[in-house]
Parts: structure tokens; C-alpha cells; sequence
């Protein structure tokens, strides 16, 4: 078994779902043969046992014991075949199922990689959840499930063949009243598929409320309101329990039917052989094995029913995925290079000079917000660095040199060192010189482990101000050419702020950096500072040159203080 | 994986409590299994019929084919029916027991205490709501019926042999040492290896979540390398895992399905030498291998499903676990006096031998507004907490109208101090119902009045449904602005005496959030006000300020007194007032 992943997914068809799944089929299509060949003789195996078992109750009859002999060893034979090929069978079917889902988690990842903004911008929460959450599984499950219905297919083939070559009208039988007693029961698969679907739906809504509840119990405990709780819980639940129910009326129904269909056909079958063994035209050990053979059909019949079931759901599944895979970026790069120097929106007018640290106040945070994507070219514009259009520069490069911060950046799971250093470059003292101009030297120490600690859950366990100041820490040691900081102190306390405020320059000395604020203990500590007004800059100078000159600017950040 | 904070219930408690579930509804109970049983017996009928009819034949009796296909028939259509019944009477069974296991553990989350629900991030609790409440549902659904069925029918097949004929149910045993040793073989290190594999593939399929929720971040950071490096490697991680269970399988569903072969084989070797002596009729022989041959369907049934009852026992110490939480406080029946909220030389420790707070003192007058500023890492969230009375001090007493917070209970707490920290939290439902779990009686008029006292009715009146629109997860998306103020909103309403704001107006616009804080104080006249400020606007609107430096409050006093003071609080308002009073920086030329 080759160890997976490999190493490079490959270029994907993404022009239908359909094409998906085969491109996917064809990339593993040795692990795919091979299990194939091994679920066909696994079925094959099953499928001789009947006759064996019939030859055996012929020789026991005429107490032929060396015939019984032998058939007791070829079927303790077919017993090991079964027990050798069901492995194999199912080691590669595992093999698959893992094959196209970690393939497609791999593209995925790459594809998400590649976009950036761009996924962010077109894709729904609920698509991203799905993906994770079952449509891998399901194109792992569309492609396991081609060993064992491809085998069950040759499976009934052969017990047909079998049947026919005994007796014409038996086979006949059996060839018409497997797909006719398949076919019976689809009747029930559409209600049993909506009444899962609707108790999957409340499900999902009732762990969303117990999700809800213990994301909110703080509140709850503090203020009250746990009975209100409790008892819409219950409810909920009562709710989904009734749903399980009807799900189990439909579900036990086809149970039912799943027994009785095959049974009519075993009773049809038999009864004819039993005609047939009273007319010595058959042996009772082939009567036997006649019953034996409509018993040992069900297990195929199901498995095509399954089939069918797992690939529809593997072509959904499917869809979304190359829904996403089809994506382009929105922004892309040209092929030109720049040596750098003065950044400038020349519809706001905000320009960055190199080496300094410049400040963005802006009436309207929005404002801030656009400016700084079109700077950093998140969005397009008309920007100018040094004497280039940035538009002309490759992506990757505006992506190293010129880096945006805003708080909507996650941190990600892992050490923290790791999740700090991105470049994975940087010597401990200049990690720890991040930490202090970002004031995060205390959540480090606090952590069992210190930087070795691990980020667990995007972060989610440090309080938003840390979340901010280790976020700063990684602007900071990531070092690029310019810094766009979006309100980078929002959410920690006046003391704190000051300190970052104070210790911002000297991190950045000689780089350039922008900041987008309108705090003034960090705008009095910045070179020169830009005041915007409905997407234009409205002044600009000192911070306390302004404040004294212009009586909007002053509105805006002291916030109507006097 | 989330750290595993709260307790994980013993083997005894589970076994007690699974016991106590099952024997809950004895008389359902009883007609699943039943039913079952009769379903498992109608199964029995045909091979003995074809056992009947072969030896017939074999004796050239007349035989009635058409009553033996009416039989056939028959019984088939007797056992769909029944098994129709069985798995309809033990699922009614199983989720009514199910909706009652994760009724009665959600009602243990919501009445864990204050201290655990502070300190155990929502990771562990929120793992055990889902993975583990899904998980016992599987078994719960599947697991333990399918055995449950398996293990009837079972024992049912061996008394059909039985009774066909003693003699032919030795050749059975034959196959039950390698059945059994594989088998405990196999469970003894599956479940180990089925968590891990479950704990790797979330692993794996967190890590693509967080790539594509995340992208724009990598694409700054240039993270892309790293990610798909992440995703190889945790598919790395799964894959090995996979190998792992894989390579159990592999050694045991051999012997298993070797297990099936060896009694059939043997039935009918035994059943060939015992016939030829006259010992058993072929009829006898016919069924009992028929019926070798059905013990299969059990067997294996059982054997699939029996290592998720493991998984399922797992997910119920964890559940269970959540009530081993010791209460954090006793109630010790003293009334207070006043409305006096005090401090006095308290100390507070997270981790024993480091202090967080070093003997902090301080009375708080009622209908006063103290604000608590300072840098962060100081403590002051720990006072805060301390004097909402949600932790007990490790030394000294908080107090109100003389009598220990810790030792009210929270019911009543709640009506002397509420807290309310930057971490807001929008329920699922609508925004009334949002505001309502702080008063659950109060009318509309009261509701739109603490919407107003927040500055958020006009907001709340704009949304598409008012005051019904459906909010939090699933619904509208509420900014973490607007969730603020809907939390002050309830405090609004529950209307305690003493209110702890911890940052609680952090996330809104800094100058609308000073207009909250006046229209909010307005509303509170007469109660007492703690914040713990983020803004020095609060400070200064303020009656006193603390200033908390290094678990310490090293100034106390109103703003114009700290000012005049001189202080550390005094440098910050200048600087942040625009005013030269440190040294101005050093700045490179422009």
C-alpha cells in the first residue's frame, strides 16, 4: 500500500462533477482495478457456496463419503478465498476512499491558498463547512463503493448463469425478479430520504442550540435565563426525537419490504425447485443450493441499491467541490518590477513616504478600510509605488513586500512561535522584540509552554485585545517593506495602547509604515498623519498641528471630548 | 483537540447509568425484544420447512409443493412484518431515551458553576455538545439496537439448532475459540485506535477549514507554502491512523469470516458421518447447515457494530463527566444589609504561588461610578470578576451589605451584582427573545426602554422584523457592536443593583460608545456602576477612578484629583488629550 498523500495532487477536470469524480477515479485507477478484482472474486467466493453446499447434501444423501469430503474442503476452501479476497476487498476500498477524499482536501487547500481574498469574498461559511464536513467523505465514498457494486454486478451474473444453465425458467426468474424486487422498494427510498433529510435538518438545528448555549453561558449564568433555555432545549429535542420516529416508520417499512420482496422471490424459487426435485429433474442438494442462491442474492441487490445512493451523493458532493476549484482570483499581478520607494492612492491622495511612519484617520472607518485595499492591492486602483503602477507587479510580490493587517486576519492552530514567525526565520530576540513592541510579552509568559505553547482553535481562547497584540507581533516579525496596520490597538485598554503607540516607530524605523486610527495616543506618535473625509483626504499634517487647524479632525478623534 | 478541562466520568458511573437508562422503560423494552425474537423465529421456519421437504423427497412421499411455497411465503411475509414492528418499537425506544440523555446533559451545562464556566474555554464543553452527543446518538440509533437484535437472533439460531438436533450444535463450538480471541483481540486495542483516527481526521478537516475561512490572511502572510505543508502533513497524520485500525482489521476480519466458514464445514462433515450411522436424518442435517449458514447475518451484525458501543461508552463518561463538577460556592444563608459592595486585602491566584492581585482593598459606595483603568495584565479583570462575585479570593473577603458574595446564591447574586465583559454573545432567536432571558416577564415597553437606554432602538426598530428578526446563528449577523450594546440592553433589564462592566463597550465606535455610556448612566441612576475602562472618556465621566497597576491599585480618587496628582494616570490623559506632557518621540523627517 503506497503511503498517501502524494506528493502532488495534479491538475483536476473541473468541467463537470461527473468529469471530477472520473478524472478522480482515473488517477487511482490501479488502486481501483486492483480492488475491483479482488471484490469479484470476494462475491464469487459467496456466490459458489450455495452449489458447494448443495454437492455436500447430495453426498451425504447417497453417504458418499469421499464426494462429501471433498465438497466439505472446497468449501472450507471458498471459506479462505472469502476470508483472503474480503480483505484485500476491503484494504483497497479504504485505500480509495482515502485516495480521492485527502486528494481532495489537498486541492482544496491549494485552491484556497491560491485565492486568498478572493474565497473569502465568494464563498458562503456553510459551503466551507460542508466541504470539511461531508462532501470529502462522500467522494471517498463514491469511489469505495465501485469495488463492491462492480463485484455484486458480476456477483448476480454469475449466480444467473448458474441458474440458467440448470434450469431456463429458473434463471429467467432470477434474472427478472432481482431488478423487479430492487426496483420495489425505490418507491419507499424517495419519503425515507426526505423524512432523513428533515430530521438531519432539526438535528443540525438542535446542535447549533446546544452550541449556542454554551457559547452564551456565560451570559446565562450571569443574568439568568437558563430555565428559558432548558426548556427550548427540550423542546427542540422532543422535536428531533419525533423526527427519528418517523424516519424509523419509512426506515422499518423498507427493512420490512427488504425481507419480504427477496422472500417472495425465494418462495417463488424454491417452491419451483421443490417441483422440480419432486420431478427428479434436480437433485435435493441442487434444491438446497437453488434456496441457497435466492438467500445469498439479497447481499448483491443491496449493495446496488447502496450504489446508487452513494453516488448520487458523491455527484453533489462533487459539484460543490468544483464550484470552488473553478474560482479566479479577482485581482491579478502583472509581470513588471518596481525598486520601490513612495506609495501612493491617487484617488484619496494618502502617500506613503518611505521610512516614516504615517497615520490614516478617517471620519468613516470604511473609508480606511478601502484606502488600505487598494494600497494593498486587495482591491484594484490606481496606485503608484516608486515610479511603477502596482498593477503591473507580480501578485506574489505586492504580497511580500506590501503587507495589510486588519483584525479580520485569524490567528491559525499551532505552536505559537510558528503561528508568530511566519517567514520561520526570525532568531529569538527579534521574536521577543516583536512581543514587547507589541506588548504581548505577558500572554506569552502566562502560557504553559511559552512560545512553544500551542494555538489551539484559531486562537479563540485568548481574549480579543490579546488576539490583536499577537496579531501585531506577527505584522511586525513578518518585517515587509511597507505595513498597512487597519486599527491595530481597537480592542486593548488606553494604558496598553500608549505603550504600542510609543513603540511602534522604533520597531519600524527605516521601514514604511501606515496606520489606520483615529486613536490619539497612537496618531501623536506618528510623522505625519491624513485626514479623511468621504474617500479624500480633507487635510493633512503633525497630529497636533491638525487638532489645533482643523476642527473636523479633532471631532474625529478626540470624539467630541473637550 | 481542545484541552480536556472538566471531569470525565469512572467506568461505574457509566455502567450505573447505562444500566439505569435501559431498565427505565422495562415494558418497551421487553415488547422490542420480543418482537425481535418472533421476527428471528419466523426466519427459522423455512430452512426447517426445507429440511422437511428434501428428506420428503428423498423418501418419495408426496409432497404439496403449492402449501410448501404458501409456507414459504408466509413466513417470510410473517417475519418482514414483525421485523417492521421490532425496529419501529426500538427506535421509539431508543430516541425517547436518547432525547433524555441529551435533555438531562444540557441541563447539567446550564447549572455548572460560575468559576468553571469563566475558566473552561467553550473547547471542551463545546467538543462534548457535539462530537460526543452525535456520537452516543449513533450508538444509541444504531449501535445498540443492531447488537441488541444481533445478540437475540443469535441465541435464537443456536436454539433452532438445538432443537433440530443436540448433537449438530457441536460442530459449532468449534469456531467459537477463534471468534472469541480475535475478537477481544481486536477491541481491546480498538477503540484507542478509532479515536485517534477520529481525532485525526477532525484534525484534518479543521486545518482545511481554517485555510479556506482564513484565506485572506494567508495571502497576505504568504502562508500558502505553509498551509498546503499543514494539510499534507495532517493527511500524513490521518492516513497513518487509518493504517493503524486498518492494519487491526486486517488480521481480524480473516479469522471472523473464517469463523462463519468453519461451522457450516463442520456441520455438514459431522452432519455426513452422523446420518450414515443412522444418528441424524438428512432433514435434520439440511437445516442445521441452512441454519449455520444464517448465523452469519447475526454474528456479523454484532460484530460490526460492537466496537462503536465502545466509542458510544467514551462519549457518556464525557457527558456524564459535566456533573462530577464540584459546586463552587455554599450558600450560607446570611442576607445583606445593604447595597454596600467591599473589598478587603484580597488576593487572587490563578496558578498557586502567583498572585495576580496583591491585597486590594476598596469600598464601593452605593449609586457610585468607579471606573478601573490600567494596563493590561494588571488585574483588573480579576477584580472585576471577584467583586461580581463569580470567583471566591484566595485570601481577604468581597463583600456586599456584609455578607460574602461566594456565599449567596447565584440566583440571588444575580440580583445584588451582574457582570458583563467584552465577550458578548448573540443567541439564536429573535431579538426579543434576546433581551427576555434577563426578565422573562417584561413587556414591550420595558424592552424598547432598555433598547433606548443602549442607543439601540432605533437600530433594532430599522432590522427587517423589528424586534422579531431572528438573530444569531442562522439568522441576521449581528456586528459585535450591536452585540455589545443588546448585552447592556439585558443588564438593562435585569436591573441589578451593582453592574460590573468589564470592557463591556470596547468593540463600538469610540464616540458612539461614549454616548451609550451617558444615556446608559442616565437610565442608572442610583445603582452602582463598576467599569472597567478601555476608554479614558469613561474615566473621565466617572465619580472615582482606580488605577490598577501590577495587582495593585496604586490611585484612587476622581479624574481632576489623579490629574492633579500628577501620576501615571495624569501622563495618560495628557498624552491622550493632545497636551505636551512627556517628552514629545524622536521622529525621522517627513
Amino acid at each position: 500500500m503506497r503511503s498517501l498523500p502524494d506528493a502532488d495532487p495534479g491538475t483536476p477536470d473541473i468541467r463537470s462533477p461527473f468529469r471530477y469524480l472520473w478524472w478522480n477515479a482515473r488517477r487511482q485507477r490501479r488502486a481501483l482495478l486492483g480492488g475491483i478484482a479482488f471484490a469479484t472474486a470476494w462475491w464469487l467466493a459467496q456466490a459458489l457456496v450455495p452449489a458447494a453446499i448443495g454437492m455436500g447434501v447430495d453426498a451425504l444423501r447417497v453417504k458418499d463419503t469421499g464426494a462429501l469430503l471433498g465438497w466439505s474442503a472446497i468449501l472450507l476452501g471458498l471459506g479462505l478465498v472469502q476470508a483472503f479476497t474480503g480483505i484485500m476487498r476491503h484494504r483497497f476500498a479504504v485505500y480509495n476512499w482515502l485516495s480521492a477524499a485527502y486528494r481532495t482536501v489537498q486541492l482544496t487547500t491549494r485552491q484556497a491558498a491560491r485565492l486568498g481574498a478572493t474565497l473569502s469574498k465568494r464563498l458562503s461559511t456553510g459551503e466551507v463547512v460542508s466541504v470539511g464536513n461531508s462532501d470529502i467523505a462522500h467522494i471517498g465514498g463514491s469511489m469505495d463503493i465501485l469495488l463492491r457494486a462492480s463485484g455484486a454486478v458480476m456477483a448476480i451474473v454469475t449466480v444467473t448463469v448458474i441458474l440458467v444453465s440448470t434450469s431456463p425458467v429458473l434463471g429467467l426468474m432470477v434474472l427478472i425478479g432481482v431488478p423487479v424486487m430492487t426496483a420495489a422498494v425505490a418507491p419507499l427510498l424517495r419519503p425515507l430520504h426526505r423524512r432523513q433529510k428533515r430530521q438531519r435538518d432539526l438535528a443540525g438545528e438542535l446542535s447549533t442550540r446546544s452550541a449556542d448555549i454554551v457559547a452564551g453561558l456565560r451570559v446565562l449564568r450571569g443574568i439568568g435565563g437558563e430555565q428559558v433555555f432548558a426548556e427550548r432545549y427540550r423542546e427542540e429535542s422532543q422535536r428531533v426525537r419525533h423526527a427519528g420516529v418517523g424516519v424509523a416508520r419509512v426506515e422499518s417499512l423498507l427493512e420490512g419490504a427488504q425481507i419480504v420482496l427477496p422472500g417472495l422471490l425465494i418462495a417463488l424459487v424454491t417452491s419451483v425447485g421443490a417441483a422440480f426435485a419432486v420431478d427428479d429433474r434436480i437433485t435435493v442438494g441442487q434444491l438446497v443450493a437453488f434456496y441457497a442462491y435466492a438467500v445469498f442474492l439479497i447481499a448483491p441487490m443491496r449493495t446496488i441499491t447502496e450504489a446508487a445512493d452513494r453516488l448520487t451523493k458523491g455527484h453533489v458532493a462533487a459539484r460543490r467541490v468544483v464550484r470552488i476549484l473553478s474560482i479566479e482570483p479577482e485581482v491579478t499581478g502583472g509581470t513588471g518590477s518596481a525598486a520601490g520607494g513612495v506609495l501612493r492612492d491617487s484617488y484619496s491622495g494618502v502617500t506613503l513616504q518611505p521610512g516614516t511612519l504615517t497615520a490614516l484617520a478617517a471620519a468613516r472607518p470604511e473609508d480606511a478600510i478601502e484606502i488600505a485595499d487598494r494600497l494593498g492591492r486587495y482591491s484594484t486602483g490606481d496606485v503608484t509605488f516608486g515610479s511603477t503602477d502596482l498593477a503591473a507587479l507580480p501578485m506574489a510580490e505586492v504580497r511580500s513586500r506590501i503587507l495589510v493587517a486588519d483584525n479580520g486576519a485569524r490567528l491559525f492552530s499551532g505552536p505559537l512561535r510558528e503561528e508568530l514567525d511566519v517567514r520561520g526565520t526570525a532568531p529569538r530576540e527579534r521574536i521577543d522584540r516583536a512581543l514587547r513592541a507589541a506588548c504581548a510579552e505577558d500572554i506569552v509568559e502566562t502560557l504553559p509552554g511559552g512560545l512553544d505553547a500551542e494555538v489551539a482553535e484559531a486562537g479563540r481562547e485568548f481574549s480579543g485585545g490579546q488576539q490583536q497584540r499577537l496579531r501585531l507581533a506577527r505584522a511586525l516579525l513578518a518585517d515587509p517593506e511597507v505595513l498597512i496596520l487597519v486599527e491595530p490597538t481597537s480592542a486593548v485598554d488606553a494604558h496598553t495602547e500608549a505603550r504600542v503607540a510609543g513603540r511602534l516607530a522604533a520597531a519600524r524605523a527605516g521601514r514604511t509604515t501606515l496606520v489606520c486610527t483615529t486613536s490619539p495616543l497612537v496618531l501623536d506618535r506618528t510623522d505625519h498623519v491624513f485626514y479623511v473625509e468621504d474617500g479624500r483626504v480633507a487635510a493633512e499634517g503633525g497630529h497636533r498641528d491638525l487638532l489645533a487647524a482643523c476642527p473636523a479632525y479633532a471631532a474625529a478623534v478626540t470624539r467630541g471630548e473637550t | 483537540m481542545a484541552r480536556e478541562i472538566l471531569p470525565v466520568a469512572d467506568r461505574r458511573q457509566v455502567r450505573a447509568y447505562a444500566r439505569r437508562l435501559t431498565l427505565k422503560y422495562p415494558r418497551r423494552l421487553a415488547a422490542a425484544l420480543a418482537l425481535h425474537a418472533l421476527a428471528a423465529v419466523a426466519g427459522l421456519v423455512v430452512p426447517w420447512q426445507l429440511g422437511a421437504l428434501v428428506e420428503d423427497v428423498e423418501r418419495g412421499v408426496a409432497v404439496n409443493v403449492a402449501l410448501f411455497a404458501a409456507g414459504v411465503a408466509g413466513f417470510m411475509l410473517l417475519q418482514g412484518v414483525l421485523v417492521r414492528y421490532a425496529v419501529l418499537a426500538s427506535a421509539r425506544l431508543g430516541e425517547k431515551v436518547l432525547a433524555e440523555l441529551r435533555e438531562e446533559f444540557v441541563e447539567r451545562v446550564l447549572a455548572l458553576p460560575l468559576s468553571t464556566v469563566e475558566r473552561a474555554g467553550a473547547g471542551d464543553l463545546l467538543t462534548r455538545t457535539s462530537r460526543d452527543v452525535d456520537s452516543l446518538s449513533r450508538t444509541v440509533r444504531h449501535a445498540v439496537p443492531e447488537t441488541l437484535i444481533a445478540a437475540v437472533t443469535f441465541v435464537i439460531t443456536i436454539g433452532a439448532i438445538v432443537l433440530v438436533s443436540p448433537l449438530l450444535m457441536l460442530p459449532m463450538l468449534l469456531a467459537a475459540p477463534l471468534m472469541y480471541f480475535s475478537t477481544r483481540w481486536y477491541l481491546h486495542r480498538a477503540r484507542d485506535g478509532y479515536l485517534r483516527e477520529n481525532a485525526a481526521y477532525a484534525e484534518m478537516t479543521e486545518g482545511l477549514a481554517e485555510t479556506v475561512e482564513g484565506a485572506r490572511a494567508v495571502e497576505a502572510l504568504g502562508l500558502e507554502r505553509r498551509r498546503r505543508e499543514r494539510a499534507d502533513r495532517d493527511i500524513a497524520g490521518s492516513f497513518a491512523a487509518e493504517r493503524y485500525t486498518l492494519g487491526l482489521r486486517t488480521l481480524w476480519f480473516p479469522s471472523v469470516e473464517l469463523g462463519y466458514m468453519v461451522p457450516v464445514v463442520a456441520t455438514l462433515l459431522a452432519g455426513g458421518f452422523l446420518h450414515s450411522g443412522g444418528w441424524v436424518t438428512l432433514a435434520q442435517v439440511t437445516s442445521a447447515v441452512l441454519y449455520a449458514q444464517q448465523l452469519v447475518d447475526p454474528l456479523d451484525r454484532f460484530l460490526m457494530w460492537v466496537d462503536e458501543l465502545q466509542v458510544g461508552g467514551a462519549s457518556m463518561a464525557r457527558l456524564l463527566g459535566v456533573a462530577n463538577v464540584p459546586e463552587d460556592r455554599e450558600p450560607a444563608g446570611g442576607r445583606p444589609a445593604d447595597e454596600r459592595l467591599s473589598a478587603d486585602q484580597v488576593r487572587y491566584a490563578y496558578r498557586e504561588g502567583r498572585d495576580v492581585l496583591h491585597g486590594v482593598s476598596l469600598t464601593v459606595r452605593p449609586g457610585e461610578r468607579l471606573a478601573v483603568v490600567g494596563p493590561s495584565g494588571a488585574g483588573k479583570s480579576t477584580l472585576g470578576r471577584l467583586l461580581a462575585g463569580i470567583h471566591g479570593p484566595r485570601a481577604g473577603t468581597v463583600t456586599v451589605g456584609g455578607v460574602p458574595l461566594v456565599e449567596l446564591p447565584p440566583a440571588e447574586l444575580r440580583g445584588h451584582v451582574a457582570l458583563v465583559t467584552q465577550e458578548h454573545h448573540v443567541f439564536k432567536g429573535t431579538l426579543r427573545d434576546n433581551l427576555l432571558i434577563a426578565r422573562p416577564g417584561a413587556d414591550e415597553e420595558a424592552v424598547r426602554d432598555a433598547l433606548a437606554a443602549v442607543d439601540a432602538l432605533d437600530w433594532a426598530l430599522g432590522l427587517p422584523d423589528g424586534l422579531d428578526t431572528v438573530v444569531g446563528s442562522g439568522g441576521l449577523t449581528v456586528s459585535p457592536a450591536h452585540a455589545q450594546q443588546l448585552a447592556l440592553a439585558r443588564l438593562v433589564l435585569a436591573d441589578p443593583h451593582t453592574l460590573v462592566l468589564d470592557e463591556a463597550t470596547s468593540l463600538i465606535d469610540p464616540r458612539a460608545a461614549r454616548n451609550l455610556e451617558r444615556s446608559l448612566a442616565a437610565v442608572l441612576d442610583g445603582r452602582t456602576v463598576i467599569a472597567i475602562a478601555h476608554r479614558l472618556h469613561t474615566a473621565h465621566d466617572a465619580d472615582r477612578v482606580a488605577v490598577v497597576e501590577d495587582g495593585r491599585i496604586t490611585e484612587l480618587g476622581s479624574h481632576d484629583e489623579l490629574v492633579a496628582a500628577g501620576g501615571s494616570y495624569a501622563a495618560l490623559w495628557q498624552s491622550w488629550h493632545g497636551a505636551p506632557a512627556d517628552p514629545a518621540p524622536v521622529r525621522a523627517s517627513t
